[in-house]
C-alpha cells in the first residue's frame, strides 16, 4: 500500500513526523498508525562517551546545543528511520512552552546540517484533536516535566486560560525517591537487611522510572482520602476515632537492584509515590485543579463544551489508574465551595485517543502530514532565514486549517507568552533541574508558572 | 625509563594529540576525509550523509529499498526476543500428532518454535502456534485502531484539498479584479495564462448556479467522520490490585500463566501496543541496518562509497584522509620544562605514490587558526623531502636509499617512506600541557581532470597547506 501512495503522490516522500518530549522521543512516518520508535530523548557524545539528555542543554549556548542535536538526529535517521533527511520534509510536534533557543537551534540543525526541504512547528496540543475528528477540547498534556492544559474551542487554542504546573514523571520520581529512602530495605547477599538511606544517598533515575512504571499505581481516591487520614490521626491532628481504620497496603515488592542485592518496597510507596500529582499544594493545586482553573479562564460560553471534551495525553497518564483518579477528583472538586459557585455545566467527559496516550500527538502529526496542508504549513530554508526567530504558529498567515476557514485572533502572542514564563523560571530558580519539586511544596512554584497571562495580553494585542 | 613510557604511539592510540584543522573543527587525520576535488579535508559535519543500502545484521541479507520500506525497515526472517532483544533463534522439536490415515495412531512431526538463548523466552510462553515450516509464518500483529485512523487520515487529507481549491478560488478571484484595472501587455499576457489554467473555473463564474450546484456536489462527496464520543465514566482499577502480589523476578512462576509486568524498554519496543505484562510480547522483527555514503557537501562528488555486498567491508569509494595527507606523529617526546628548551622527535608518513617535499612554517602572530599553542618551536628550515609509498619496499630487506642529503641535525633517521625529524620546543607556560601549532605545506599532484580538457596530459603540481596542532602533554615546572 505505501508503495502506491508515493506513486500517486508524483514522487514526493512521506514526511517525517517528530515528537521530541522531555523524556522520550516518538519519530516515525507521516500517515502510518504508530511511531517507529520510541526512543531516549538522550545521545551518547562521541567525543567524550557520555550519555546526555536534550534536556539538560535546553538553555546552554547554541553550539553545544547544535552539536548535540546533530548527533541526536544522526541518530535518528541512520539508526531508526533508515532514509536520507534531503529527501523529507519534517514536522515536529512541539510543546507550546519550549524554549525558543531549543526550536530556533533545531531548526537550524534540521536546514543547515542535514539539509531537509522543509520544517513545520506544530503545537502538540492541536494535533492531539486531529486524532479525534473533534475541533473542540481541553487537552491536558502529562508528561515528564510539568503537566501543560490548554482549552481549544473550534480549532483556536485558548491561550489566555493555560494551566501548567511542574507535576509529572520527574515529581513522582522526586517523590518516589524520598519514599524509598526513607522507608525501604534492602536485602543483601548474606541475608542481612539494611536501610537503602545506608547504602546509596540517591536512587539513579532509570531504577526510579523502572520501579514506578511496573509497581506503582494510582488509587482511587476513596482510598487515599482514607490514607490521608489515618496519616492525619498519627500525628494527632485529628481524632483517630473520626479516622477509622487505614485500608491494607498492597503487597511489598521485591525489586531486584543487581545480582546481590534486593530492594524491598513497601506497599504503601506503589500508591502514595504518584499521590504527589493529586496532592494540593498551599496554592490548593493539583493536576484536576489545572483543568478546572482552564475551564474558569474560558469565556463562558465555551466551558459546557469543553468539560465535555476532555483529552489526556503524555506518557505519565498510562499509570494505571490515573484517568480513574482524574475524573474523580474533577467531580468531586466541582462540588467544593472554590469551584461550585463558578462552574454551573453538565458534567465532565473524557476521550480515548485511537493510540497510547504518550504517542497522541505524535500521531496528530503524522495524520496532519499526510495531508497536503504539510507543504503550505511548513516553513522552507529561505523563510527561516528572514528573521531572527522562526515565526510561531500562531503568527502563522494559513491557520485556517484547524479552524476550516475560520481565523481569529489569538489572545496572547506566543513569544510573549514564552518570554514571561522563561523570565519568571530564571528569577524563582525553577528552570534549574530538580528545582520544580521544591519550588512547588514552597509554594511559589505553582504561583510563578500560572501567573496571570491577561496583562502580557493586553501589551501584545 | 620515563622518556621511553612517554612515547606515545600517536597515530594509533593516542590520535587525539595530533590534530589537523578543518573548518571549525580539529580532528585526528585518521577521522578525516579529503576531497579530491576540491582539494580539502573534510570532516563527518561537513559531509552530507545517504543512505546507500540496506541490509539484516543477523541473516547479513541485502534488501532493496523499496523492499524495506513496504516491510518497515524491518527483516522477514530474523526475530529479537521482545524480553531481552536478544537474537531469537528457530528451535526445532518433534510433536505427536494424530495420523493421517489411522486416527488412533500418532505420528512424529517436526514442529517449529521461537526462543531466545540468552533469556530463555520461547514464543510458547506467549501461546504462539508452532510452525511447521522453519522459515516461520507467525501471524503479525495489527494496530486494532488502524481502521480508525486511515479514516481519519483520509477525512483531514480531503479537509486540506478543499481549504487548497478555496485559496486557489480566492486568490483567482483576487487577480482578476487586479487584471480588470491592468491594462497593456502584461494584463493580456497573464490574462492568457490564466484562461489556459483555470479554464473550468472560468465557466463556472460565468455561471454562478452552476457554480452553486458544483459547490454542493463537492460538499456531499467530502467524507464525513464520526467525532470521537466522550465518555463521563472510566473504568476503575481492579481491585485485586490492592492484593495481589507482584513477582518481578520470575521466581517460583506464580504468575506463569499471567505473565509478569514489563520493564518500560520492553513496552517501548512495540509501540503500538505498549504491552504491560510479559505474555502480550510478541517477537519482534529485527531492525535493518543502513551502509552510509558521504559526499562532499560542496562539490557533491562522493567520498566514501561502500561495496554493496552486506558481508563486506570494502569500499567503492574511499577518500579517506589518511591516503591523501601526509601524517604526523609523535615519535618521543623529553621531560618538558618550563622556559627550557627541548628537543621532540616527530616523523611523516607520506601515503602518496609520488615524492613530496614538506615545508613546516611556524603561525604568525595574531594567526586566527591558532588557539592555543602554549610553547616557541624552532622548526626545520629546509623542506623535508619524503620519498613516494611503495607497498613492496615493505619487504624489502636490500638497502636502497636514495641520498636525500640530509641535514643530520634535523633529520635523525629516514626509512622507505617515513623520516623523523627534530623540532625544539620551549614551553612558555608553567602549568598544564604544551601545545604546539604549525602549518604544514606540501605538494600534492591534483590527479583529477575536470571534465573537458582531455588533451592536458599532464598532471598539475598544486601547494596543500594544513594547520596541525599538535599536545605534547604536561609541563614539568622548573
Amino acid at each position: 500500500m505505501p508503495l502506491f501512495e508515493t506513486i500517486g503522490l508524483g514522487g514526493e516522500k512521506t514526511a517525517v513526523v517528530i515528537d521530541i518530549g522531555t523524556s522520550y522521543t516518538k519519530l516515525g512516518f507521516a500517515g502510518e498508525c504508530g511511531p517507529r520508535a520510541i526512543i531516549p530523548s538522550e545521545v551518547k557524545r562521541q567525543q567524550t562517551g557520555k550519555v546526555v539528555r536534550l534536556e539538560d542543554y535546553y538553555n546552554t549556548n547554541q553550539d553545544e546545543l547544535f552539536a548535540v542535536l546533530v548527533e541526536f538526529l544522526h541518530q535518528m535517521y541512520f539508526r531508526y528511520l533508515l532514509i536520507n533527511p534531503k529527501d523529507r520534509r519534517v514536522l515536529i510536534a512541539e510543546s507550546v512552552l519550549v524554549p525558543t533557543n531549543f526550536r530556533d537551534t533545531l531548526a537550524k540543525v534540521l536546514f543547515r546540517h542535514f539539509e531537509v526541504p522543509s520544517v513545520m512547528f506544530a503545537p502538540s496540543h492541536m494535533l492531539t484533536l486531529l486524532t479525534l475528528g473533534i475541533n473542540t477540547a481541553l487537552v491536558m498534556d502529562v508528561g515528564y516535566a510539568d503537566t501543560l492544559v490548554l482549552p481549544i474551542y473550534e480549532g483556536v487554542a485558548v491561550l489566555g486560560a493555560w494551566q501548567s504546573l511542574p507535576l509529572g514523571g520527574r515529581a513522582i520520581h522526586k517523590r518516589l525517591e524520598s519514599l524509598l529512602l526513607a522507608e525501604s530495605t534492602v536485602a543483601t547477599e548474606g541475608g542481612t537487611e539494611l536501610p537503602l538511606s545506608s547504602i546509596v544517598g540517591t536512587v539513579k533515575e532509570e531504577i526510579l522510572e523502572d520501579i514506578k512504571v511496573r509497581t506503582c499505581f494510582v488509587c482511587s481516591m476513596e482510598r487515599s482520602r482514607k490514607v490521608q487520614d489515618a496519616a492525619m490521626a498519627q500525628l494527632g491532628l485529628i481524632d483517630p476515632s473520626q479516622a477509622g481504620q487505614p485500608p491494607t497496603p498492597p503487597p511489598s515488592v521485591e525489586f531486584p537492584l543487581d545480582g546481590a542485592k534486593i530492594l524491598k518496597i513497601n506497599g504503601s510507596i506503589r500508591e502514595s509515590a504518584t499521590e504527589v500529582l493529586f496532592e494540593q499544594d498551599n496554592e490548593l493545586q493539583s493536576v484536576a485543579t489545572l483543568i478546572l482553573d482552564a475551564i474558569i479562564k474560558s469565556p463562558i460560553d465555551t466551558r459546557k463544551e469543553l468539560a465535555e471534551n476532555l483529552v489526556v495525553t503524555g506518557g505519565t497518564a498510562l499509570l494505571p489508574g490515573f484517568l480513574h483518579r482524574l475524573m474523580q477528583e474533577l467531580n468531586s472538586l466541582r462540588q467544593s465551595p472554590k469551584y461550585s459557585s463558578k462552574l454551573a455545566f453538565g458534567s465532565f467527559k473524557i476521550h480515548t485517543p485511537p493510540a497510547q496516550p504518550n504517542c497522541v500527538p505524535w500521531l496528530g502529526g503524522a495524520i496532519f502530514a499526510a495531508t497536503e496542508a504539510l507543504a503550505s504549513h511548513s516553513f522552507t530554508k529561505d523563510i527561516q532565514y528572514e528573521g531572527p526567530h522562526i515565526p510561531d504558529w500562531c503568527s502563522l498567515n494559513n491557520k485556517d486549517f484547524f479552524t476550516e476557514g475560520v481565523v481569529e485572533k489569538t489572545p496572547v502572542s506566543l513569544p510573549t507568552l514564552r518570554k514571561t514564563l522563561e523570565a519568571i523560571k530564571s528569577s524563582t530558580g525553577l528552570g534549574a533541574k530538580g528545582g520544580k519539586e521544591s519550588g512547588k511544596e514552597s509554594g511559589k512554584g505553582s504561583a510563578a508558572t500560572t501567573v496571570k497571562l491577561e496583562t502580557s495580553g493586553e501589551s501584545t494585542t | 625509563m620515563e622518556s621511553i613510557q612517554r612515547v606515545g604511539a600517536a597515530g594509533m592510540l593516542e590520535n587525539h594529540r595530533v590534530l589537523y584543522k578543518c573548518k571549525d573543527y580539529r580532528l585526528p587525520l585518521c577521522e578525516l576525509y579529503f576531497c579530491r576535488h576540491c582539494l580539502k579535508l573534510r570532516s563527518k559535519d561537513c559531509v552530507s550523509h545517504e543512505v546507500d543500502s540496506h541490509y539484516c545484521p543477523n541473516c547479513m541479507e541485502n534488501m532493496p529499498s523499496a523492499e524495506a520500506k513496504l516491510k518497515k525497515n524491518r527483516c522477514a526472517n530474523c526475530f529479537d526476543c521482545p524480553s531481552c532483544k536478544h537474537t531469537l533463534s528457530t528451535r526445532a522439536t518433534s510433536v505427536l500428532v494424530p495420523s493421517a490415515d489411522d486416527p488412533n495412531k500418532a505420528v512424529a512431526k517436526k514442529a517449529y518454535y521461537l526462543a531466545c538463548a540468552f533469556c530463555r523466552w520461547t514464543s510458547r510462553d506467549i501461546g504462539l502456534k508452532d510452525q511447521s515450516v522453519a522459515s516461520g509464518g507467525w501471524e503479525e500483529q495489527e494496530n486494532p485502531n488502524a481502521q480508525r485512523i486511515s479514516e481519519l487520515v483520509e477525512y483531514y487529507k480531503q479537509v486540506a484539498q478543499k481549504e487548497k481549491s478555496d485559496r486557489e478560488r480566492k486568490k483567482y478571484a483576487k487577480s482578476r479584479i487586479r487584471l480588470l484595472g491592468m491594462s497593456g501587455k502584461y494584463a493580456s499576457q497573464s490574462a492568457r495564462r490564466h484562461a489556459s489554467l483555470t479554464s473550468m473555473q472560468n465557466l463556472r463564474i460565468s455561471a454562478p448556479d452552476a457554480d452553486m450546484s458544483l459547490l454542493k456536489e463537492e460538499e456531499q462527496k467530502l467524507v464525513k467522520i464520526t467525532p470521537n464520543m466522550a465518555v463521563e465514566e472510566v473504568e476503575g482499577l481492579p481491585e485485586d490490585i490492592y492484593t495481589t502480589p507482584i513477582n518481578l523476578a520470575h521466581k517460583g512462576s506464580a504468575q506463569a500463566s499471567t505473565g509478569t509486568v514489563t520493564s518500560i524498554a520492553q513496552r517501548l519496543s512495540q509501540p503500538d501496543e505498549q504491552p504491560t505484562l510479559t505474555n502480550k510480547l510478541y517477537p519482534i522483527h529485527k531492525h535493518l541496518l543502513v551502509k552510509r555514503s558521504l559526499r562532499c557537501k560542496e562539490c557533491e562528488h562522493n567520498l566514501s562509497k561502500p561495496e554493496f555486498n552486506p558481508a563486506s567491508i570494502k569500499f567503492k569509494i574511499q577518500l579517506v584522509a589518511l591516503h591523501y595527507v601526509p601524517e604526523l606523529r609523535i615519535l618521543s617526546i623529553p621531560n618538558l620544562y618550563h622556559l627550557k628548551e627541548s628537543v621532540v622527535l616527530l616523523s611523516l608518513i607520506n601515503p602518496l605514490e609520488e615524492m613530496t617535499n614538506v615545508t613546516l612554517l611556524g603561525c604568525e602572530e595574531g594567526d586566527p587558526e591558532d588557539i592555543d599553542s602554549t610553547a616557541k618551536i624552532v622548526l626545520p628550515s629546509q623542506e623535508l623531502i619524503l620519498s613516494a609509498r611503495d607497498d613492496a619496499a615493505e619487504y624489502d630487506e636490500g638497502d636502497n636509499v636514495m641520498d636525500f642529503k640530509d641535514d643530520p641535525e634535523v633529520v635523525i633517521f629516514r626509512k622507505a617512506n617515513k623520516i623523523s625529524f627534530v623540532v625544539k620546543v620551549t614551553p612558555m607556560k608553567a602549568v598544564g600541557d604544551v601545545k604546539i601549532a604549525f602549518k604544514m605545506k606540501y605538494n600534492y599532484k591534483n590527479i583529477t581532470t575536470p571534465l573537458g580538457s582531455k588533451e592536458e596530459k599532464e598532471t598539475p603540481m598544486v601547494v596543500l597547506e594544513h594547520h596541525v596542532d599538535v599536545n605534547l602533554g604536561q609541563v614539568i615546572p622548573s
